[in-house]
């Protein structure tokens, strides 16, 4: 088939595709922010927890839609539901714009079917949800004062200083970008398995 | 974001203000280092979601935000220092969302999903992510159901184990798959694709306690500012 | 109106779904599509709305199909969205809102009507369907009955010349219907034309002018109203269509056998979150016997068949095995339940895999005479999710049977059936009934209900 530049708009049908397994994206990225408030350290991991479970909605929807901004759409439906309810920062709102970008252009490059461009493509897209616990070294000041004004002894804010230290923030990074190509042959697998069979891609 | 029947078909508040609001608890929030600035935007919210009508609502955030406040101040200061330190990092966060965290539950409760949408459309939101957002607010309450079947299915023939993911996962994106293709045939013939300007058959417009609380909020954001 | 031209179709080059199609609708005409499932009556509904060939890429289409004369090949989907208005099958799927107000105006804002038109078309819509009830409502409050309706109301509000409607009835009682009826009925008068593919067909007899009944890729016949209801039963039995009237001779009594053994409802009430949903539901079922339960959407009748599965608990009576009380976990170990949607109980990547799932010790002869059992044997290496929808029923049974469930419930087995296949799914649930097992079904379908079960309760 020709490519003409109307069949790269995105239609209905595509749109509303999207909008599906945004849902499922975003089901499973809310259970694991709500897991994430039982410990820093789960918060700070719970961008790569979401990046190992949510491989199959996205995969699946990047095969199914292999046009421009479809990643940046599940991208903004997610940031915008977490910001219009109040859970989430403006911090988390930059963190989407940058990844998005990333994850369209890499898919752009490899031409929206390639199964490795979209596994790039959603490594980048799952350092996203980093903007949630991002504020912890962006804040990193604030936490200390009020930790200090607590009189809590020295050799513990040294343990505490680690979770907020700049390998944490290297690891809270490097993390999701490595399990999301985990998920992502995760999704392979059960494509393979499942998926193809029963006429889903 | 309400998804219940709707009752009345005035809203206390324009859905175009609460997001504006939104972007302001966020500066003041995070740029506020005075224990002032922090109490009188806590209670201009307050006022405004007592205003709005979620009285319990504005309860149950006042007792929180008291709550933090004593632990952080008296509690923490007697309990061993390893369990207040990992909590700590939780309530300076709670604090400074506190505000996001109270429209927001203004915006959940009273504000219904077709204002909000509106509001997008207004600002010129385009339509290519209004439509594949309405469509995901719109399924989720259907993954709920589509769960609760899967897993009563699950239940009767005892899967256990690793396999339940699996069995979980099959079954939810077979059904999403189908729902799309059927939604999507719905929506094309209902004219989804007409490039024409939709309209609306609703209207949202801004009252007195618009450009009230805009005005408050502009003020806390100098406050935060300043002191 | 609407002019199909000897049109061929395929959904692939080679593949051939209609063959030789040719039908003329006129204004005030409203025309019944009917024959057995797969002889391509949905196929047609979509040559005329547009999602053929606008929807499915890489298609066969040769012909022409003109509505009001314009060639819907050559029209864009959204143009023929102001001209036809479609209702489709699944009430669940054809929202696209959350409330009902917004869901109706959905396709007059889509067009960019203005906002008078709107609410004066709003106003229109709810006096002449009658939907009063339905206003300001959220979607998810709404029983299937109610979204069929309001399927039907926001299609109506746009006010288009022609309708068609894929299966509407499939998942609704009695009393949905004959709302449904009522709507169409004013549609008709106000000289739309109507189509109409179904398979339940008595409650379409005094509107049709034509019935077209399809074989094999066909049109085979096309009857005038006069002639359509002068068929004989036989006749109707050899097309495989479903009753004409309301009654059905159809009459394939099952004979319970000699048993003591019974299941027994004693004063079961069920409650969710406060909401009583029935109270007070005494009954019995012997063994090898087949009960039927009915009554309207959303009588409660799907919380009944979970609630004996054991997936919920009953807030005050007993369900009593041969006069032993049973408790939920062991009634989730006796029973099996066949879901309305059945795709969401097949789990594996094949038939054997699904059959093999949750038995620790694969006795595979077992599998092999269960699946011969239900004519499965030769699909074995299939993904279930590639058969057909009677093939996973077929499946979901077997799977059951393998469990060695003494109970067997259904919900809804036979919705969207044609005739044949409601026919296969009475015979299979005999010999489920007949081999020991208790069986229960919950189902709006009278005509299966009375060529199935031995006894009905209404709920």
């Amino acid at each position: 088939m020709p490519e003409t530049k109307q069949s790269r708009i995105l239609k209905g049908k595509e749109l509303i595709t999207i909008g599906i397994f945004s849902a499922i994206y975003f089901a499973i990225n809310f259970l694991f922010m709500l897991l994430g408030a039982f410990h820093p350290i789960m918060w700070i991991f719970m961008p790569a927890f979401i990046a190992l479970f949510t491989g199959i909605p996205f995969m699946i929807m990047t095969a199914k839609v292999q046009k421009p901004f479809a990643v940046a759409i599940m991208g903004a439906i997610t940031a915008l539901i977490y910001f219009a309810t109040g859970q989430f920062t403006m911090v988390i709102l930059i963190t989407f714009v940058t990844s998005c970008t990333l994850a369209e252009i890499c898919r752009r490059a490899t031409k929206y079917n390639s199964f490795w461009g979209n596994t790039l493509a959603f490594a980048f897209f799952s350092l996203g949800m980093t903007g949630s616990p991002l504020p912890v070294w962006l804040f990193r000041d604030d936490f200390f004062a009020q930790i200090r004004d607590q009189g809590i002894p020295a050799d513990y804010l040294v343990s505490i200083e680690s979770l907020a230290s700049t390998e944490m923030l290297f690891a809270m990074l490097a993390a999701p970008f490595l399990l999301a190509i985990i998920g992502s042959f995760i999704a392979k697998a059960l494509t393979k398995k499942h998926f193809k069979k029963a006429g889903i891609v | 974001m309400s998804v219940k029947d709707i009752k009345k078909t005035n809203l206390p508040i324009d859905p175009r203000s609460a997001i504006l609001l939104l972007f302001i608890a966020n500066v003041v929030g995070f740029m506020q280092d005075s224990l002032l600035v922090e109490f009188a935007t806590f209670t201009a919210l307050t006022i405004l979601l007592v205003y709005c009508g979620c009285v319990r609502q504005g309860l149950k955030w006042g007792l929180i935000f008291g709550l933090v406040l004593a632990l952080q101040y008296h509690i923490f200061l007697i309990v061993p220092p390893f369990v207040a330190a990992s909590f700590t990092v939780l309530f300076v966060y709670i604090r400074k969302m506190l505000p996001c965290l109270m429209i927001g539950t203004i915006i959940v409760r009273k504000i219904h999903m077709r204002y909000l949408l509106l509001a997008l459309r207004k600002w010129r939101v385009p339509q290519k992510l209004i439509i594949p957002l309405s469509v995901t607010l719109r399924y989720f309450p259907a993954i709920k159901e589509e769960i609760m079947h899967i897993r009563d299915a699950m239940k009767l023939r005892r899967i256990n184990g690793i396999e339940r993911f699996e069995c979980l996962v099959v079954p939810l994106i077979v059904s999403a798959a189908g729902t799309a293709e059927e939604l999507a045939a719905a929506a094309v013939t209902r004219g989804i694709d007409n490039p024409v300007k939709k309209t609306s058959a609703v209207d949202i417009r801004f009252s007195p306690i618009d450009y009230i609380s805009l005005a408050a909020g502009v003020l806390l954001v100098g406050a935060a500012f300043c002191l | 109106m609407i002019k199909i031209h000897n049109v061929s179709f395929g959904y692939t080059q080679e593949e051939q779904i209609l063959k030789n199609i040719d039908l003329h609708i006129n204004k005030g005409e409203c025309v019944l599509l009917c024959g057995k499932s797969g002889c391509g009556k949905t196929t047609v509904t979509k040559l005329i709305n547009g999602l053929i060939p606008h929807f499915t890429d890489n298609c066969r289409l040769e012909g022409t199909v003109t509505v009001e004369g314009k060639n819907v090949a050559e029209t864009q989907i959204y143009e023929l969205a102001e001209k036809i208005g479609s209702v489709f099958q699944n009430p669940k799927s054809q929202f696209f809102n959350l409330d009902s107000d917004t869901e109706i105006v959905f396709g007059l804002e889509n067009a960019g009507a203005s906002p008078d038109f709107i609410d004066e078309r709003l106003r229109v819509t709810t006096k002449t369907l009658n939907i009063e009830k339905l206003r300001r409502r959220s979607i998810f409050s709404m029983s299937a009955g109610e979204k069929q309706s309001l399927a039907f109301a926001s299609v109506y509000a746009m006010n288009p010349h022609a309708y068609v409607l894929d299966e509407p009835t499939a998942n609704l009682d009695e009393g949905a219907i004959e709302v449904l009826r009522a709507q169409i009925g004013k549609i008709k008068e106000e000289g739309k034309a109507v189509l109409i593919a179904e398979h339940r067909i008595y409650f379409l007899m005094d509107l049709i002018d034509r019935a077209v009944f399809m074989e094999k890729e066909e049109i085979v016949r096309i009857f005038t109203r006069e002639a359509f209801l002068a068929l004989s039963e036989d006749e109707r039995i050899k097309m495989g269509l479903r009753t004409l009237g309301k009654k059905s001779v159809c009459s394939f009594p099952h004979i319970p056998g000699h048993s003591a053994e019974a299941l027994t409802v004693k004063n079961l009430c069920c409650k969710i979150k406060e909401n009583i949903i029935f109270e007070k539901l005494s009954f019995s079922v012997k063994s090898r016997e087949i009960l039927g339960i009915t009554g309207s959407n959303g009588a409660g009748k799907t919380t009944l068949l979970r609630c004996i599965a054991g997936l919920i608990k009953q807030s005050e009576g007993e369900l009593l095995l041969d006069g032993r009380p049973l408790k939920k976990k062991e009634r989730s170990r006796l029973c099996y339940l066949i879901m309305q949607d059945v795709n969401h109980q097949l789990f594996s990547d094949s038939l054997w895999n699904e059959c093999e799932l949750s038995r620790t010790e694969a006795e595979e002869a077992k599998i092999e005479e269960v699946l011969r059992q239900f004519d499965l044997s030769e699909l074995k290496h299939s993904h279930p999710m590639a058969l057909s929808g009677g093939q996973k029923q077929r499946l979901a049974i077997a799977a059951g049977v393998l469990e060695d469930k003494k109970i067997v419930l259904f919900d809804e087995p036979t919705s969207g059936l044609d005739y044949e296949h409601m026919l296969a799914v009475s015979a299979t649930i005999k010999g489920l009934a007949q081999k020991g097992h208790i069986v229960i079904i919950v189902t709006h379908d009278t005509e299966f209900l009375r060529c199935t079960c031995n006894r009905t309760i209404v709920l």
